[in-house]
């Protein structure tokens, strides 16, 4: 099998898998970096999101192969010890329910204050919109995103 | 008690009488005895005192609760926690009575266990069966500790009082914490009845309380059943006969075993259960991608089941031929034949619900280590004590040598009370003699649910000369689960509709009637089952009534239900009765609390819900306004909940906002369709859930009650749908009568 070499976190791994391996099963299986979910395999629900220099992608959908040259971060490189502002105010408000989704809301809502610091309700529904909540905690994540925008403070 | 959880169509495995050896039976109090569903007596065990011989250091008066010499609390969380927050409230009950800060507190997954009693995750029953028990379990180990210090102190029990994981000698600055006090505490009976606190001292039961797994949660460390595979684990991916009720004819597995990292590929049959193994291939893979890759290079022929191929359509036809003839008479008060020909005004509806896939967020997917003599599983579950005994029936070994261990579980919403997918790992692990996960992908979990059931239904209701509703007559034809899950049960409608429901006993005329028909589609409990369905019924043809009968929807509702607080009957799950007082208070709050009776602001509809469900009671009301011509926006809800005691305050305003939009998502997205004997819908690409830009805002509103709490994983979601179809009538002068809405197909009133 052909071996690809990875930055994921900030660390360099290489890995014996397929090329057409999604970067997900990589993750998960290889790395055994679990905090990336499965949820849907199609890029349809946001379970999977991870950053890509940066932005937000779906990692079912992107084969290992293109991965190679990516700075790539996964929920467990986000922050030190879970303090991302996000982290800290999905705490805070309780936001999660079953908690399988909140990984991936986490990390499309963190690419989103990169890039809007102080993102409006329409701007979060744009950002937030291919992140799929089966246990409707919307109105919390949404919350959770503009106390952390603005510093902690509700 | 045993008839309770039956009701619910909810096994959960605790038929066997599994014994304990002496030695635990004397270590911890608690025992589930023999047929005891649900709950757990705490037995005096005065002979623990001579006879106990603890194998550890700790104070263990029973299974919930576990005191270390340096100090730590452990407390033991029961039941599956499936986002409805259990692994928190549970431990928040026995913390109370226990007199220990929150903070204090470390909370641990049970092992299943039968000391524990069941274990199970359905029917919204677990703060109201294990709220009096769990009570008791942190009252008794409080009273022990402080027994213990009296006893260190030479004073009375009545000289001391705890608080905040300290004993206190009153009017004395002596004191000790509970950790100095295990020993001592160990070697004393256990109080069978003891004390409990005033609700009015509560600190820890009413507050809103963070979920105790929401730091592993956001940093992605929390175990869910997928996450659960050791390294180097094999991983199972199975290609499912899309027929339901076929059969494979042929396998060419050539291709499949030539791609890297598959170890073999074997046939499951089908079991004579439909809700255990359903006809397919599992592809064995060193990895899920592998896995994966196998099963599509697998080449399979199917059969189709005997009879006529199912799809949307002849089910209609059979529902429609049903609802137009007799059907089984459920309940009958009056003759509304006579009343109706004497009726001002008659007025019928035809409803059309279709099934509906659960769709979980972490899809299904198990694990089985089976040997021998001994077999571990562990994976997301709603029913832990139903996989043991699917586990002892498919491999033969004792239930004592089962270890079912819990991990969390990302969404259950009634999917997870079968456990098929289990029974899947459990065979495949034994066919190949290692270690296994079962992994689905979503396609699998779209296509192989047990989906709530589709059905069709007639009403007809009819007003006097002042308006007055005194006649109603339902038809209903439903592919009920209840004959799924057992093709010799007697009472198909049990599951789908409820006699007891209003408006039955406010209406003098009354009448229901079912016939169920016969499917291979899977059907089983889905949120808030048969409910999500009647509640939307019967609350928006009372709508269409009141506007016959050109009231307010809010008023007519409290006219039909009477001046008078009445205590109706209710024979079924959450009975025995219900209050009108409790729900005439929810529609009034809920009114206020929406300026109801204020006139909307231009473009703005509203709608009115309200139901009782599983012993508590809600109020809702929906806000839309219209967008262009054929779109609106769902702007706001209000949902006024009483469910008596709540327990943590947080979580049940979490439970309220996501059944709400749970069922908006429902009515207004989701169905599967049937065509050529299998599912059409495969993906959220076809199967859409609501999400972030349509979601509203919820304001939810808890009656402060001390009435026995209440359940809240289910019960905002029955009366959501009608509350919206109301507001669609309010801006369109049109019926919603089929589910999902489609704004094409609505129904002049």
């Amino acid at each position: 099998m052909p071996k690809f070499n990875l930055t994921i976190n900030n660390k360099s791994f290489t890995v014996d898998v397929d090329a057409d391996t999604p970067l997900l099963w990589v993750l998960r299986d290889e790395l055994e970096l679990k905090g990336t979910k499965f949820g849907c395999g199609i890029a349809q629900c946001g379970a999977c999101t991870v950053h890509f220099n940066g932005t937000a992608v779906r990692s079912c959908s992107i084969p290992v192969s293109a991965a190679t040259k990516a700075k790539i971060t996964t929920i467990e490189g986000l922050s030190e010890s879970g303090s991302h502002p996000l982290q800290k105010a999905w705490i805070e408000l309780d936001v999660p329910q079953c908690g399988y989704c909140q990984v991936g809301q986490i990390m499309t809502a963190a690419a989103l204050l990169e890039k809007k610091p102080k993102p409006t309700d329409d701007d979060i529904d744009k950002a937030m919109s291919g992140n799929i909540c089966r246990c409707g905690t919307y109105p919390r994540i949404r919350k959770a995103i503009h106390q952390a925008a603005k510093g902690g403070k509700s | 008690m045993k008839s309770e959880v039956q009701n619910l169509g909810i096994e959960t495995g605790y038929e066997v009488n599994t014994s304990l050896n002496r030695r635990d039976f004397l270590k911890v109090s608690g025992l589930a005895g023999t047929g005891l569903f649900i709950g757990i007596s705490l037995i005096n065990t005065n002979t623990a005192k001579a006879d106990t011989h603890s194998t550890t250091d700790n104070f263990e008066p029973n299974v919930f609760l576990k005191i270390q010499p340096d100090g730590r609390v452990i407390i033991m969380a029961k039941n599956p926690e499936i986002g409805q927050g259990v692994k928190t409230s549970l431990p928040q009950i026995i913390a109370e009575e226990l007199e220990v800060a929150w903070e204090q507190i470390e909370v641990e997954i049970a092992p299943l266990d039968n000391r524990f009693g069941a274990q199970f995750a359905g029917g919204s029953t677990a703060v109201h069966t294990n709220f009096d028990t769990l009570r008791k379990a942190g009252a008794a180990a409080k009273e022990m500790l402080i027994q213990a210090a009296a006893k260190k102190w030479n004073v009375r029990s009545d000289q001391c009082y705890a608080k905040a994981g300290m004993v206190y000698k009153s009017n004395s600055v002596d004191k000790f914490s509970y950790g100095e006090l295990v020993a001592e505490a160990s070697t004393l009976p256990i109080p069978e009845n003891p004390k409990l606190k005033d609700s009015k001292d509560f600190t820890i039961i009413g507050k809103a309380i963070g979920g105790v797994d929401n730091k592993a949660i956001v940093t992605g460390t929390v175990e869910f059943g997928l996450d659960a595979k050791p390294k180097g684990m094999l991983v199972a991916s199975i290609e499912r006969c899309p027929y339901y009720g076929g059969k494979i004819k042929q396998v060419d597995d050539t291709a499949a075993l030539k791609v890297t990292g598959v170890i073999q590929v074997i046939p499951i049959e089908a079991s004579d259960n439909p809700t255990m193994l359903v006809a397919g291939v599992a592809v064995i893979a060193k990895n899920t991608w592998a896995a994966f890759k196998g099963r599509k290079a697998l080449k399979i022929e199917w059969e189709l089941p005997a009879g006529s191929v199912e799809s949307d359509e002849n089910l209609k036809n059979q529902f429609e031929k049903n609802i137009s003839g007799a059907g089984q008479v459920i309940r009958e008060d009056g003759n509304v034949d006579s009343a109706f020909q004497t009726c001002s005004v008659v007025h019928e509806g035809i409803f059309e619900a279709p099934f509906l896939a659960h769709a979980p967020m972490e899809p299904q997917n198990y694990i089985a280590d089976v040997k021998a003599d001994s077999v571990d599983v562990w994976g997301p579950t709603q029913v832990p004590g139903r996989v043991r005994s699917i586990a002892a029936s498919l491999t033969g070994v004792a239930q004592e040598k089962i270890n079912v261990r819990m991990t969390r579980v990302g969404g259950g919403f009634g999917r997870r009370l079968m456990a098929d997918y289990a029974a899947e790992a459990i065979y495949v692990s034994k066919a190949i003699g290692k270690p296994v996960q079962v992994v689905w992908t979503r396609e699998d979990d779209i296509q192989h649910d047990f989906y709530r059931p589709a059905g069709m239904y007639k009403i007809k209701a009819g007003l006097d000369s002042n308006n007055k509703l005194v006649a109603w007559h339902i038809k209903a034809s439903t592919t009920s689960r209840g004959i799924f899950s057992n093709p010799n049960e007697t009472n198909p409608s049990r599951t789908e509709v409820f006699p007891d429901g209003f408006p039955a006993g406010f209406v003098p005329n009354f009448k229901m009637q079912y016939t169920p028909v016969v499917s291979h589609v899977p059907r089983g409990a889905w949120r808030a089952p048969g409910h999500n369905v009647t509640a939307w019924l019967d609350q928006s043809f009372i709508d269409e009534m009141a506007a016959i009968a050109k009231k307010d929807p809010v008023d007519f509702r409290l006219e039909t239900l009477g001046k008078e607080d009445k205590i109706m009957p209710y024979r079924d799950h959450g009975g025995p009765e219900y209050s009108t007082k409790r729900l005439k208070n929810v529609i009034q709050l809920a009114a206020e609390k929406s300026s109801w009776y204020a006139p909307a602001p231009s473009g703005v509809y509203r709608g009115f819900a309200c139901h009782f469900m599983f012993g508590a009671y809600v109020a809702e009301v929906v806000s839309i306004s219209w967008q262009e011509s054929n779109r609106f926006k769902i702007d706001k809800v209000w949902c006024v909940v009483d469910c008596g005691i709540v327990v943590n305050k947080s979580g049940a305003i979490n439970q309220l906002e996501g059944g709400v939009i749970d069922g908006l998502s429902a009515a207004l997205n989701q169905a599967v369709h049937i065509e050529g004997g299998k599912a059409k819908e495969s993906n959220f690409n076809n199967y859409s859930l609501l999400r972030m830009k349509d979601a509203p805002a919820v304001e939810v509103h808890l009656v402060d009650s001390q009435e026995n709490p209440e359940g809240l994983g289910e019960m905002a979601l029955p009366p959501i749908a009608a509350a919206l179809c109301n507001a669609i009538y309010a801006g369109t002068g049109k019926r919603v009568r089929k589910l999902p809405i489609d704004l094409e197909q609505l129904t002049d009133s």
